[in-house]
């Protein structure tokens, strides 16, 4: 009776050490207060808190003033640089003196039997955690608006790159008077307007180059008539050396747009250039130029679009191909990793635990990587991406499908067991009834991955308009670029509509 | 005839569901078993035709030692035991012809059963046992579309593909509903009593097994409480029923000549 009556009444076991030495004890290492007060796991908890907050806290600072050998200077530095460090810090500091103080109560509690569960405690640890984390990830909400004048053109390309999907064929008409330079005794005459034809007539017809000094060259003026209306026009300069180039003037090309009768006037200054000494003494006749940018001929799909639309059919056959891979390939191993097949003896235990453990490897090795490797045995290309994504759909599939086939009702198996049935035959008619509808739906749903992968794939090798996104990306061809994000985005949210569409029917 | 001698299981876990049980079947009974849930019939059932491998004891049926039997000698001994079950055990998917066919198993030829062949004879013989249980109108709906009660005669039809000579019964009637009890249960009466099968059928309903039972076995807790014939269970007392479903029990009506007390 009494042995009873111990055994309901188990006191909690009072802490080893006073409130005030507790609190002495987490002064010199936070949490071991807690841990003397028989608060194990909160003392450990809190040890390791402290120690990761403290140990972050201190490569952040030696990160930031790193350059300084003096640690005072050092800390003042990283304060400098990094203000949130300084917050952080006080922080880590309130820390200290609450572990203490919560080693007082927690060893005051272990003595009267109540113990709170220091959520306040939790909360404050993960505060300072984020805040560490905000520091680490270097996040600055400032980049978005500071960086958005240059940013936001771009943006606009990548986000409306329709302008390159079409292409006309185009013409450049290019009319050229000549001038002399410098000024000769035998002059060029000067051109006379034409009726119905372009023509350019400059004047003077002779002048100098600015100089290397900067003193400006002879002023020409240009006067043109009958040019395309509505169309800008460059104005070029040919050298004696056969060189063209384009006016500038006051740091901008010079462009003008001819009136509504296609004449125009312009005013511009002649450069300065470095023609080699030999020509110069046997040339000396220097040609302008006004060009006009004409597109002639229908409309056309751009090469860009056109490619685009090559490689994203090459993307959809990576993802098509990689999931046909996948299930013809997986099917057979989920059998082998299913633990309601494979419970029969010793051998199909190991065989299970095998097979398991290296579907699990594969997969938690990402399609990018497996590419990678793919592209070192079968070089760059699609092949390499199909083998990437059939290797990582082997592993996610075999794993769903084996799963699929540990949720099936027990019930049919014992009846077709039963009926005098062998194994293969249990598998056929009981097993695979049951597992086709899941099987489907995992099948579409892993469908789906494998195009989203693909559109990517290309980025390290494994082709598909990845490949073509990275290269458009890198040669800062953003419109290009857009016109590829673009139909990664369409493909994408049809293959979704069509996958939860088919999947619904499944379920 | 079935040969029960000093059968014992203990699973993995060490629960012992079943403790020295010993008793003969002769051809031609209906045998029920009664009991508690967990009282050990759906392990002694299992156990005749080897779905769960007995711990100690044996079985032998027709003067034959099956205890230990493997392979394809295990086979033709179960394809001439038909099972039927509680919550029917069909694959919800498929048809009720294929659910039917697949009771044939046993017999067909590996390969081309894969592909779903059998043989004519085979799918006269489907046909046929359809035909028997009523359910030909079904035939081609998928077994998850059917009742309970025609779910059952599936079950029973795939039984009797096996041209068994035995037929257990693990609570076929608990999922049902009093009328459709009595509409299996004769079911299985007519087989018993026209095609000569012995029926061993565990139940829950004292009515049910006085009206069908040749012969009555109480398990408790896995030995055997209660032996019985038609005659004893109409005269079975209080402390007999006590024996078998425990002390706090009570017994309700049932039609039962036994005294109450």
């Amino acid at each position: 009776m009494k042995k009873q009556n111990m055994k309901v009444k188990i006191p909690q076991k009072p802490s080893l050490v006073p409130p005030f030495v507790a609190s002495i004890f987490s002064a010199i290492i936070p949490g071991l207060g807690q841990i003397l007060a028989r608060a194990y796991s909160r003392g450990l908890i809190i040890l390791s808190s402290f120690l990761t907050i403290g140990g972050l806290l201190a490569w952040r600072i030696y990160e930031q003033g790193r350059r300084y050998q003096d640690i005072k200077t050092m800390i003042s530095k990283a304060f400098q640089f990094s203000p949130i460090l300084q917050i952080i810090t006080i922080l880590f500091a309130l820390l200290y003196i609450w572990i203490i103080i919560d080693a007082y109560f927690t060893a005051k509690k272990s003595n009267t039997g109540s113990r709170s569960y220091g959520t306040g405690l939790i909360f404050f640890v993960l505060a300072v955690f984020f805040l560490l984390g905000w520091q680490i990830g270097d996040i600055n909400v400032g980049d978005f608006f500071s960086q958005a004048d240059t940013a936001l053109p771009t943006i606009g390309r990548l986000m409306w790159p329709w302008e390159k999907a079409i292409d006309r064929p185009e013409e450049i008409l290019t009319i050229s008077a000549d001038v002399l330079s410098p000024c000769q005794e035998e002059e060029i005459p000067i051109v006379e307007a034409l009726e119905d034809e372009a023509y350019i007539s400059i004047s003077p017809t002779c002048g100098n180059p600015t100089e290397v000094d900067g003193t400006p060259g002879t002023e020409f003026t240009i006067v043109g008539g009958n040019f395309n209306k509505d169309v800008e026009i460059e104005i070029w300069w040919k050298d004696p050396n056969g060189n063209e180039f384009r006016q500038r003037q006051e740091g901008e090309y010079v462009k003008v747009m001819p009136d509504a009768d296609g004449n125009f006037q312009v005013k511009i200054v002649m450069p300065y250039r470095i023609i080699s000494s030999t020509i110069a003494d046997e040339n000396k006749i220097w040609e302008i130029q006004a060009r006009q940018l004409l597109s002639v001929g229908e409309a056309q799909l751009s090469e860009e679009f056109t490619l685009a639309v090559e490689k994203m059919i090459e993307t959809i056959i990576i993802g098509m191909m990689a999931t046909l891979f996948g299930v013809v390939l997986s099917i057979p191993i989920s059998f082998l990793a299913a633990k309601n097949l494979m419970s029969e003896n010793f051998l199909t235990k190991a065989i299970y635990y095998i097979v398991r453990t290296i579907l699990n490897v594969i997969r938690s090795i990402e399609p990018l990587i497996w590419a990678i490797i793919a592209t070192i045995v079968v070089g760059l290309g699609p092949f390499a991406g199909i083998i990437a994504l059939t290797v990582h759909s082997i592993a996610a599939l075999a794993k769903m499908y084996s799963e699929a086939i540990e949720g099936i009702d027990e019930g049919p198996i014992e009846a077709i067991q039963a009926t005098g049935a062998n194994w293969l035959q249990t598998i056929v008619y009981a097993v695979i009834p049951q597992i086709i509808p899941p099987f489907v739906s995992f099948t579409i749903y892993r469908w789906d991955i494998n195009i989203r992968m693909s559109t990517v794939i290309g980025f390290v090798g494994g082709g598909g308009i990845g490949f073509l996104l990275q290269q458009w990306i890198r040669l800062l061809d953003y419109r290009a670029a857009g016109i590829a994000v673009w139909f990664i985005a369409i493909t994408v949210m049809i293959l979704d509509y069509a996958s939860a569409e088919i999947r619904e029917k499944y379920n | 005839m079935l040969k029960i001698n000093n059968l014992t299981k203990i699973y993995d876990d060490g629960t012992v569901a079943l403790k020295n049980v010993s008793f003969t079947v002769t051809d031609g009974e209906f045998l029920v078993i009664i009991g508690l849930s967990g009282s050990g019939k759906s392990t002694l059932l299992r156990c005749i035709n080897r779905l769960i491998e007995p711990t100690e004891g044996k079985i032998s049926w027709n003067g034959k030692d099956i205890t230990h039997i493997k392979g394809e000698e295990l086979r033709c001994y179960r394809r001439e035991i038909g099972m039927i079950f509680q919550h029917f055990n069909l694959v919800r998917r498929s048809s009720v012809l294929k659910n039917v066919m697949a009771g044939r198993l046993g017999y067909a030829k590996t390969m081309q059963s894969l592909f779903g062949k059998f043989s004519e004879e085979d799918k006269e013989k489907a046909l046929h046992v359809i035909d028997r249980l009523e359910i030909e109108e079904q035939i081609h709906k998928r077994a998850d579309e059917l009742s309970g009660g025609q779910q059952q005669r599936v079950g029973i039809a795939r039984a009797l593909m096996q041209d068994p000579k035995m037929i257990l019964a693990d609570e076929p009637v608990a999922s049902l509903d009093p009328v459709l009890a009595h509409s299996i249960l004769s079911n299985l009466e007519k087989l018993n009593q026209e095609d000569k099968m012995t029926v061993i059928c565990s139940l829950h309903y004292l009515d049910l097994v006085q009206r069908y039972a040749t012969r009555v076995i109480g398990l408790r807790e896995g030995v055997i409480v209660y032996e019985g014939t038609k005659k004893d269970i109409k005269a079975m007392t209080d402390t007999q029923f006590k024996e078998i479903y425990g002390q706090e029990a009570e017994r309700v009506g049932g039609g039962l000549e036994g005294t109450i007390a």
